[in-house]
């Protein structure tokens, strides 16, 4: 038995003639929380349907606990957790009502953290989860999932819709949960600063490629950005092969690349490249997203 | 399990199923306030002539007509149509049940709500029918209401088929079926006119059941 949770292999998918991906491959350890991070449109909610078989993929297969995703038994659905992106749940239902339906379908149902959590809102008992705020929503989302005990948890877009506080109480809510039970959660958010203080792998996704596949750690660790300004602004380094990404504005350039310091002055030396006020800038994790993936 | 998803179900569509089954009941109260009022300022022999001589309208239960198709698009709609915004329908499908069987769920319990309203319906009519009216007017009358009922639902079905569907462009190619065989059944008749077409209506009915499986497949696949 493979100790992954996730197995995507060679996952190939169009909209119409529109390549989302092309050989996307990559897997997920049992324990670790990775998160999927690209711009819009580079195929993450795509990746997300795949995953729960909402969506076929012209090619490749995604194995869950090694199920094909298409046809997961539902022994196998009990031990996934899914948070669709917005948070969307029963709005029709009360607190009570969807604790009460969703506990008769999962054998693990622990329905104290998601009183723990209801308590922390201000919420009527019989108030309908369509008039509460996208925050609480998100709260019974969460709550929910929770009390499910999934083995893997599969989020989707979770910090849409949420103001900084709740986000930050999901995202450390969800941080000890995972750590102290040994959770796998697969991710995706808009808001990179939310993953870094929540994700251990990511995976960074382009349009139709991977720009990234490893621990946040040694991402941090080996992308490095340096800022020197040129004597000549019109010398042009993109093309490179150690560049990952360059912008220039008038002569003042950032540079990202995985090579070091040194290796980088040695290179500016030898091709006779005069530049003044070169220096490694501190990176945050959205830093170096944007670094990767360019600002446009 | 199973309970619980009809315990959704419930809570979607309650309300319309209890406007539904009161409307019904007004339906027959108006009926039979009408055959009171008739009894009672008609001359009788006059109403039975009517009765006799004049079958397509030997009482008001022409009211019934659209009773059933409205309570079961009504039904349909409450049941389908919050599954669809914001693609909630994902909920159901990611339960730990088979996805077809969860479906086949749903759809079962709106009919059997509509089956269950139907024969309170009807119960009422057949009961204070015979009070008034022989057995074989009443047996009369029930066979010309009956396509009335199983329109009902072929519209259930028929809605969850269409409300459930991704593509828009689906959407509307079943919506002109519907708009083809909803009036086939609808049709103003004589008194058992339908009564050889009943067999093969029930049978169109119950084979249209099984449509919902078809927009639930789809949506898993994608498309959109």
């Amino acid at each position: 038995m493979s100790n992954y949770a996730i197995e995507c292999k060679n996952l190939t998918h169009y909209y119409g003639k529109k390549l989302v991906f092309e050989n996307l491959s990559f897997n997920v350890k049992e324990g670790s929380i990775l998160g999927l991070l690209g711009k819009n449109g580079t195929g993450k909610t795509t990746t997300i349907n795949i995953l729960n078989g909402f969506l076929q993929p012209q090619d490749g297969e995604c194995l869950i606990y090694g199920e094909n995703s298409q046809n997961l038994s539902p022994q196998n659905k009990a031990r996934i957790g899914f948070l669709i992106e917005g948070h969307i749940q029963y709005t029709f239902m009360n607190i009570h009502q969807i604790e009460k339906f969703y506990s008769k379908f999962y054998p693990k149902w622990d329905n104290e953290p998601y009183w723990h959590l209801m308590s922390k809102l201000q919420v009527s008992p019989k108030q309908k989860i369509s008039n509460m705020s996208c925050g609480q929503r998100s709260q019974v989302a969460l709550g929910l999932i929770l009390a499910q005990d999934p083995d893997l948890l599969i989020l989707d877009d979770f910090s849409m819709g949420l103001d900084p506080g709740y986000r930050r109480l999901f995202i450390d809510y969800l941080r000890e949960y995972a750590k102290e039970k040994k959770k796998t959660i697969f991710t995706t958010s808009h808001i990179i600063q939310d993953m870094e203080r929540l994700i251990d792998d990511l995976l960074i996704m382009d349009f139709n490629r991977v720009l990234a596949q490893r621990s946040v750690k040694s991402f941090m660790q080996e992308f490095k950005q340096f800022h020197l300004e040129l004597e000549n602004p019109d010398i042009d380094i993109s093309n490179e092969e150690f560049v990952v990404n360059c912008e220039k504005v008038n002569n003042k350039l950032e540079l990202y690349t995985y090579e070091s310091e040194e290796k980088v002055l040695n290179f500016l030396k030898n091709k006779g490249v005069a530049h003044k006020n070169f220096r490694q800038v501190e990176m945050g994790l959205e830093d170096a997203f944007i670094g990767l993936t360019g600002k446009y | 399990m199973w309970k619980s998803i009809i315990y959704k179900e419930w809570l979607k569509i309650r309300w319309f199923a209890i406007i539904y089954a009161a409307l019904g009941i007004l339906v027959v109260g108006n009926i039979f306030l009408k055959g009171q009022h008739d009894f009672e300022f008609s001359q009788e022999a006059y109403y039975w002539y009517s009765i006799l001589f004049n079958q397509y309208r030997f009482y008001e239960y022409s009211l019934f007509k659209f009773v059933p198709l409205i309570g079961a698009l009504a039904i349909a709609l409450a049941q389908y149509f919050p599954e669809t915004v914001n693609k909630r329908i994902k909920l159901t499908f990611h339960l730990p049940v088979n996805e077809n069987k969860a479906l086949m769920v749903m759809m079962l319990f709106g009919a059997f709500c509509l089956f269950a309203i139907a024969a309170a319906q009807l119960l009422l009519f057949t009961g204070l029918s015979l009070v008034y009216f022989p057995a074989e007017i009443v047996q009369s009358a029930l066979i010309s209401i009956a396509p009335w009922f199983l329109c009902g639902f072929v519209v259930y079905f028929l809605t969850a088929l269409i409300v459930m569907e991704p593509v828009w462009k689906y959407r509307f190619l079943y919506l002109l079926v519907t708009a083809t065989f909803v009036p086939l059944y609808l049709q103003t008749a004589a008194a058992r006119a339908y009564s050889p077409a009943l067999p093969l209506l029930g049978v169109f009915t119950v084979l249209l059941s099984v449509a919902l499986l078809f927009s639930g497949y789809r949506f898993r696949k994608g498309e959109m």
